[in-house]
C-alpha cells in the first residue's frame, strides 16, 4: 500500500476518488441531483474523449447513445422486465446501435463524420417523436422504481452512488483500454492510418470498435438517467447535449482521462451557474438557452487558442507537476498540427 | 530455394499512365532483392502494391511465408501484414503522443491477438501477451541501438532515429520479408554504415529483405540480386555485377538523369 502512495498520480486519484464518495452526503440535498447529472456527463464524456483524443474521430451526436440507453432501459422496464436487466441492457442496445450505423458512418471522416453523427441524432430525435409506442413527444411516463437483489434506488443520494460506481467502471476500462494492444492501435491510427495498417491494425475494425465503445458509456449513462429521472421524452437529450459533451472534452482535453473528468466538472458547475443567472427576474424566457449556447461557442474558441492540450494538461504544465518539457513539445505539436489539418 | 514472394505481370496506372507496368519478379526465402532506378521508376509503388497499401489494376502477387502459397493480392494491407510482411516507408511515419517503446509495440500487432474485450477486463493472458510484446520491443530497440530511448517520446528524436525506430517497429513484428524503402536516404555516413550493419546482420539471420536504394554501391553491398526499375518496368534482373554491366540499365540511368548517373559512380 505505501508504494502506491509514493506515486503523485495514484495519490491524487485516491484523493479525488475519496472527495467524489463523500460528495453525495456532504451537497445541500438540492445539489445532489445536479452531482449525478455530472457524474453521468463524465461517463459519456470519458467515451467521447477516447474516441475523439485516442481513435482521432469527432462525434457531434454522442447524446444520441445516451438517448438510446435511456430509452432501451425505460421501454424494456415499462414493459415488465426486471429494472436492472433493463438497466444492463441499456449499454449493450447502445453498442449495437453503434455497430450497426457506424459501419456506413465511419466511412467519413473530419467534418463529414461529425455532420453524419449530429445528422444521425436528429433522425432520432424526430422519429422518437413520432411512435406511439416511444411514448411520441410525451416521451414514456411511469418508469419503475430501479431495483438491485432487493435494494429499491428511491432518493437521490442512492442514484450519486449509482452514477459512481458506473464511472468508475467506465474510467476502469477506459484506462485499460489506453494501455493495452488495442489501445495502442486505435492511438497509432490517430496520427497515421497507413502506417497503422501496415503494423496490422484493421483500422476500420478498430474505428467501429472504438465508436461503440463510447456509445456503450453513454448508453450506460442514459440507462441510469432514465430511472434517476422516471421519464425520458425527446425533450431530455437535445443536440445542445451532444455540443456540451464536446465542449468538455475539449475543455478538459482530449485524450486524457482525467480532462474528461475535469471538463465534465467545470462545465456542469459553469452551466449551473449560467441558469442561475439566465433565470434570474428580469431576464428573458431565452436568457439561459443563448447563455448555454453563446458559452459553449466562447469556451471551445478560448480553449483551442489558449489551451489546445486541455484543462488538465494546461495546469499540470504551469504548475510542473506532471508534464516535462520533452512531452510537453510532443503536445502542442500535436494540437497544432490538429488544429491546422482541421482550419 | 524456394520462392517467398511471386509478382506475376503486375500494373497499376494513376489517371492513365502506368506507374508500373507488367512487373514480374521473384524473390527466394532468405535472399536480400535490391530494386533501383531512377526516381519515378515506380519503386515505391511496387512496395505499396506488394504491402497492400495500393490494390493491383492486373496481375497476380503470390506470398509463401513458411510451406503453403497463397495469393495476397486481395487482401487488406492489414491481413498482409498478418500474414508477415512488414514496411518500412521512405518518410517516417512514428505515431504521435507515444513514447518509442509504444511505436514499437505497435508493431506487434501483426502477430499478436487480443481485442478490447481482453484489455478491458485485464484477463491474465492479456497480461501475459502484454509482456511479451514489451520485451520483444524492447529487444527490437535494442537492436536498432536505441534502447535509451525506449521512455522517450518518439517526436523527440533526431530524424535518423527516427527512421531506426521505423525499423526496430517493422522487426518487432517479426516479419518473413520485410520492404525497406530507401532506408539510407538523409542518412549521415556514421549513420549508413550502421544501418548497412544492421541489413546484414538480418540477412544472416535468413530473413528475406527488399531494398530501395538510389546509392547503387550501398545495394551491391547488401543485395543477394537486383531489379532495375525504369518508367514503370523492368528493364533488368540479376546479381549486382550482372546488372552493372547491362548496357539498358546504363542507358536507363545515363541517358535521362545526370544525377542518377553521379550516383551510379559514388561510393556510399
Amino acid at each position: 500500500m505505501s508504494h502506491l502512495l509514493r506515486s503523485p498520480g495514484t495519490l491524487a486519484a485516491l484523493v479525488v476518488a475519496a472527495v467524489a464518495a463523500a460528495m453525495p452526503v456532504l451537497l445541500p440535498p438540492s445539489q445532489v441531483p445536479v452531482y449525478v447529472l455530472l457524474l453521468l456527463a463524465a461517463i459519456v464524456v470519458t467515451g467521447l474523449s477516447l474516441l475523439m483524443g485516442y481513435g482521432g474521430q469527432v462525434s457531434l451526436g454522442q447524446a444520441s447513445f445516451y438517448m438510446i440507453g435511456g430509452y432501451s432501459a425505460a421501454l424494456l422496464a415499462v414493459h415488465g422486465l426486471p429494472t436492472w436487466v433493463a438497466l444492463l441492457a441499456a449499454p449493450v442496445i447502445a453498442t449495437a446501435a453503434a455497430a450497426l450505423i457506424g459501419v456506413p458512418l465511419l466511412r467519413l471522416r473530419g467534418h463529414h463524420l461529425a455532420f453524419a453523427t449530429l445528422a444521425v441524432q436528429l433522425i432520432l430525435l424526430s422519429l422518437a417523436g413520432r411512435q406511439e409506442w416511444a411514448g411520441g413527444d410525451i416521451g414514456l411516463q411511469g418508469i419503475p422504481q430501479l431495483e438491485v437483489a432487493g435494494y429499491e434506488f428511491a432518493d437521490d443520494v442512492s442514484y450519486a452512488y449509482l452514477a459512481l460506481a458506473a464511472l468508475a467502471v467506465v474510467v476502469l476500462i477506459a484506462r485499460n483500454v489506453v494501455d493495452s494492444r488495442p489501445g495502442r492501435g486505435l492511438r497509432a491510427l490517430a496520427t497515421s492510418e497507413v502506417a497503422a495498417e501496415s503494423s496490422g491494425v484493421p483500422v476500420a475494425g478498430y474505428k467501429l470498435a472504438v465508436f461503440s465503445l463510447s456509445a456503450g458509456f453513454a448508453g450506460l449513462a442514459g440507462g441510469v438517467y432514465a430511472f434517476f429521472i422516471g421519464y425520458v421524452a425527446p425533450g431530455s437529450f437535445p443536440v445542445l447535449l451532444s455540443f456540451e459533451y464536446v465542449v468538455m472534452v475539449v475543455v478538459g482535453g482530449t485524450g486524457t482521462i482525467w480532462g474528461a473528468l475535469a471538463g465534465a466538472t467545470v462545465i456542469t458547475l459553469l452551466l449551473q451557474l449560467l441558469n442561475n443567472i439566465g433565470t434570474m427576474e428580469g431576464m428573458p424566457a431565452a436568457a439561459p438557452s443563448v447563455l448555454s449556447y453563446a458559452v459553449y461557442g466562447l469556451l471551445l474558441v478560448l480553449a483551442m487558442l489558449f489551451m489546445p492540450q486541455g484543462l488538465v494538461r494546461g495546469l499540470a504544465f504551469s504548475s510542473r507537476l506532471e508534464v516535462r518539457w520533452g512531452t510537453w513539445k510532443t503536445i502542442s505539436s500535436r494540437s497544432a498540427k490538429r488544429r491546422r489539418s482541421s482550419a | 530455394m524456394s520462392a517467398v514472394l511471386t509478382v506475376d505481370s503486375i500494373s497499376r496506372a494513376f489517371g492513365g499512365v502506368y506507374a508500373v507496368r507488367d512487373v514480374g519478379l521473384t524473390v527466394a526465402a532468405g535472399e536480400t532483392r535490391g530494386v533501383i532506378g531512377p526516381n519515378g521508376a515506380g519503386k515505391s509503388t511496387l512496395f505499396n502494391l506488394i504491402s497492400g497499401h495500393l490494390a493491383a489494376d492486373h496481375g497476380t502477387i503470390r506470398y509463401r511465408p513458411n510451406g503453403e502459397e497463397r495469393r495476397i493480392d486481395r487482401l487488406s494491407a492489414h491481413a498482409r501484414a498478418r500474414l508477415g510482411i512488414a514496411i518500412v516507408f521512405q518518410s517516417a511515419r512514428l505515431f504521435h503522443g507515444m513514447t518509442a517503446l509504444e511505436n514499437v509495440m505497435v508493431g506487434a500487432h501483426a502477430r499478436t491477438r487480443h481485442g478490447f474485450l481482453a484489455a478491458a477486463l485485464r484477463l491474465p493472458r492479456h497480461r501475459r501477451e502484454e509482456a511479451g510484446i514489451k520485451a520483444d520491443a524492447l529487444a527490437a530497440l535494442d537492436r536498432v541501438g536505441l534502447r535509451d530511448w525506449a521512455g522517450r517520446p518518439a517526436d523527440a528524436l533526431p530524424l535518423g532515429q527516427q527512421r531506426s525506430l521505423q525499423l526496430a517497429r517493422a522487426l518487432c513484428a517479426q516479419p518473413h520479408l520485410l520492404l525497406l524503402d530507401e532506408p539510407a536516404s538523409g542518412l549521415r555516413a556514421g549513420e549508413r554504415e550502421a544501418l548497412a550493419q544492421l541489413i546484414e546482420s538480418l540477412r544472416a539471420d535468413g530473413l528475406t529483405m527488399m531494398l530501395i536504394e538510389h546509392d547503387v554501391t550501398f545495394v551491391s553491398r547488401l543485395a543477394d540480386r537486383v531489379s532495375v526499375l525504369d518508367l514503370g518496368r523492368l528493364i533488368a534482373e540479376g546479381t549486382p555485377e550482372q546488372v552493372r554491366a547491362d548496357a539498358s540499365v546504363v542507358a536507363a540511368y545515363l541517358g535521362r538523369e545526370t544525377t542518377g548517373a553521379a550516383g551510379w559512380e559514388a561510393t556510399g
